[in-house]
């Protein structure tokens, strides 16, 4: 577990609507400070600068999808031992499994509830070693 | 074959016997016959031979002793006539045959008398030449008696005894030494013609036995016609009957808008309807003769097609409902939906194969579309529920600040039925997910009574609103099941959120977990309404619900019984309900206990 609470969270997601429902419920539920990426090809870049304690991932994206992402980041150094959580609508126990196989800290399937969301993250968060 | 069948068969059987015994009744009853048929001639010899001798020995002081024996000869005779007339008067000449008989031995023994009275009486007495004359005599009417009574050799030997026994008496006692020559050569004759009599008896009796036996047989004979003519109908009406039938399923094939093949054992086209035709577009004289692996499947499938052919072949077990990719004749390929029925001959051998093939391509592009357009569907409207419901949870979540009492009343509303039509297509989606076999369980090990634990904690809230408590009466057991964690919480919350909301308030809902030995059933007890008795049968089935108010009032969508139905029989189990003792309904499942 963590020596600090989960405080800064960065999340690629391409939907505008969901975007600003996860910023409000991190920001005013959650009290944690968050970075929003709409557009994934600038995603690492983007990860650079605000130096987030764990990201989110969406699964379907254009461009490029969530475990693309995810492999590109495993190659960057600055970003390759972040905490990653994906956000699917795909809640099959195979694919989930296959998410957690690829290094995945855990996942969050689609819909889910803004209320519990920051408690969702944290409870990923406490159970990283 | 029925009884009656069975019977007659078996007479047959023994009448076609040689060995078979002709019935020893009716053979005595013919010996009986034969004899009073011989009765009138008997009657007039000895009448006529009597009064010859009569005539013969009358002379002088033996008139007296002559005319007493030939009155005696004569009331014999009358008895005898009165015998025969008696026995052809009697109605059961069968029944009476043995007295018949005994009566007429009798009779014999007294004829035979009548002449030992004769030999004994008139042989002292007379000249030489009338002992010479009453020699013949005897001789005569002892050889003559041997036709009269040969189909009964006993009766023979006492007529002929009652000649001889006294005829040898008085040659003997005569003094005379060639008379005691004659004295020891009557014995002999008597013996030679008793044994004669034997003799005829015996062919007499065999004959008997013989028209016994053709008799008989002819009467069966005639059974075994008549049976064989009865056959013979039976026969032609079958034949009818098949023949009427043979032209019937040829009219359904002719007619049948399913194509159906005759093939042979090898796989090639014997027969063809004017439905298959049509399907492959191929005339049936041009499929005749070829494989169907050859001119019905694409050149790529015909191998998989031979051996499953074989395979088909060597089982001998109809194929029912088999997919193939196959092809017309302008190349279009089709799938078919075959039912192939080898037919087996007694020896066990396939004569020919009966298939039916259906067109089921643009079957399988509507489920495909359906398929695709409910995903699709549910995926679109997933997406935007999220950001509404999401959205609604935030405002009525108070952190935005208070909201006026009655914005927060409609925000409340829009957030729960936003959750219902998510609940209604999640729902659609997993009946889907089941109806096209896509639903894949992820079994694990589980405790069962931490996964029931867990789902009255997630009802919890949902029960609080009808002001329903989720209790466990009795301590759960540790028994562990193989199932899919998610889907049986899915079930777990389908019937406990159903028990809260048919619950009055205040009520409790009890859960139990009992163990059924290999099984173990979860139990939730409500003290709800219970099952309308014309809902009881449906209740699993899809979108029911007992009464359609009650849907508005009590929300849900009426699929989840159905679904949670399913769920459990993908995990082995089953569910059910009863009515619970002192009101109320009890739902339950079954599951498959580990070791």
């Amino acid at each position: 577990m963590p020596a600090q609470p989960l405080n800064r969270v960065l999340y690629v997601e391409d939907d505008e609507d969901i975007q600003r429902i996860v910023r409000v419920s991190l920001e005013r539920v959650g009290k944690m400070t968050v970075e929003i990426i709409g557009d994934p090809m600038v995603a690492i870049e983007r990860m650079k600068a605000f130096r987030p304690e764990l990201v989110m991932l969406d699964w379907m994206m254009p461009g490029m999808d969530g475990p693309t992402l995810f492999r590109k980041m495993r190659e960057v150094p600055e970003t390759a031992s972040l905490p990653v959580v994906f956000i699917t609508a795909k809640a099959a126990q195979k694919e989930l499994d296959a998410l957690r196989e690829l290094g995945a800290a855990g996942t969050i399937s689609k819909p889910f509830s803004p209320k519990d969301l920051p408690d969702q993250l944290r409870a990923i968060w406490a159970s990283l070693p | 074959m029925n009884r009656a069948d069975t019977q007659e068969q078996a007479s047959l059987t023994a009448a076609l016997d040689p060995n078979a015994a002709a019935d020893p009744g009716k053979v005595l009853a013919d010996r009986v016959e034969q004899l009073y048929s011989q009765l009138p001639l008997g009657l007039v010899a000895t009448l006529v031979v009597g009064a010859l001798a009569a005539f013969e020995l009358r002379e002088g002081r033996f008139l007296e002793i002559v005319l007493f024996w030939a009155a005696l000869v004569v009331l014999v005779t009358a008895a005898r006539g009165a015998l025969l007339w008696g026995y052809r008067r009697s109605a059961d000449k069968l029944g009476e045959a043995p007295q018949w008989l005994r009566w007429l031995g009798i009779a014999a023994l007294a004829n035979g008398a009548c002449w030992g009275f004769a030999a004994a009486v008139f042989f002292p007495s007379h000249a030489d030449e009338q002992q010479v004359f009453l020699a013949f005599l005897l001789a005569g009417v002892m050889s003559g008696g041997i036709p009269m009574y040969a189909a009964s050799w006993p009766m023979y030997a006492a007529y002929a005894a009652g000649i001889a026994v006294p005829f040898t008496y008085v040659l003997g006692a005569y003094g005379n030494r060639l008379f005691a020559e004659i004295a020891l050569l009557v014995p002999l004759f008597y013996a030679v013609s008793v044994g004669i009599a034997w003799r005829l008896n015996e062919v007499f009796h065999s004959a008997y036995r013989l028209r016994h036996a053709y008799g008989k047989l002819t009467g069966d004979y005639t059974a075994l016609n008549r049976r064989l003519e009865q056959q013979l109908g039976e026969l032609a009406e079958a034949r009818r009957q098949v023949e009427a039938s043979g032209r019937k399923l040829a009219l359904f094939a002719e007619r049948s808008p399913i194509a159906v093949f005759e093939f042979s054992p090898e796989g090639a086209v014997l027969s063809a309807n004017p439905a298959a035709e049509a399907l492959f577009g191929y005339a049936a004289s041009e499929m005749l003769a070829k494989l169907a692996a050859d001119v019905l499947h694409p050149p790529v499938r015909r191998e998989q097609a031979i051996e499953e052919w074989t395979r088909m072949i060597q089982s001998r077990e109809p194929v029912i409902g088999a997919r193939h990719v196959c092809t017309r004749r302008d190349g279009t390929e089709i799938v078919v939906e075959w039912s192939l029925t080898p037919l087996v001959n007694p020896e066990n051998r396939v004569i020919s194969v009966i298939a039916q093939g259906r067109d089921i391509t643009q079957q399988l592009e509507v489920e495909r579309l359906k398929q695709e357009f409910t995903s699709t569907l549910s995926h679109e409207l997933r997406t935007p529920l999220t950001s509404i419901i999401g959205s609604l949870q935030l405002i009525n979540s108070g952190v935005l600040g208070d909201l006026d009492k009655e914005v927060a009343e409609l925000t409340t509303i829009a957030e729960r039925n936003g959750q219902r039509l998510l609940e209604l297509i999640n729902d659609i989606l997993d009946i889907e997910k089941i109806e096209s076999g896509k639903l894949s369980m992820d079994l694990r090990p589980t405790a069962l009574e931490e996964l029931v634990r867990e789902s009255l904690v997630l009802n919890r809230a949902y029960a609080e609103r009808f002001k329903v408590r989720l209790e466990v009466p009795a301590e759960l057991p540790a028994i562990r099941v193989n199932v899919d964690r998610k889907r049986a919480l899915q079930v777990m919350t389908n019937l406990l959120s159903n028990a809260a909301k048919f619950s009055p308030e205040n009520a409790a809902v009890e859960v139990t977990i009992q163990d059924l030995g290999a099984q173990v059933r979860v139990g939730i007890h409500d003290r709800g309404p219970g099952i309308p008795e014309g809902f009881r049968s449906r209740i699993f089935s899809r979108f029911a619900q007992a009464d359609m108010s009650s849907t508005r009032q009590k929300g849900g969508t009426g699929l989840g019984l159905s679904i949670s139905k399913r769920l459990v029989e993908l995990m082995g189990g089953q569910v059910g309900f009863h009515d619970r003792e002192g009101g109320g309904t009890t739902f339950w499942f079954e599951l498959p206990k580990l070791a």
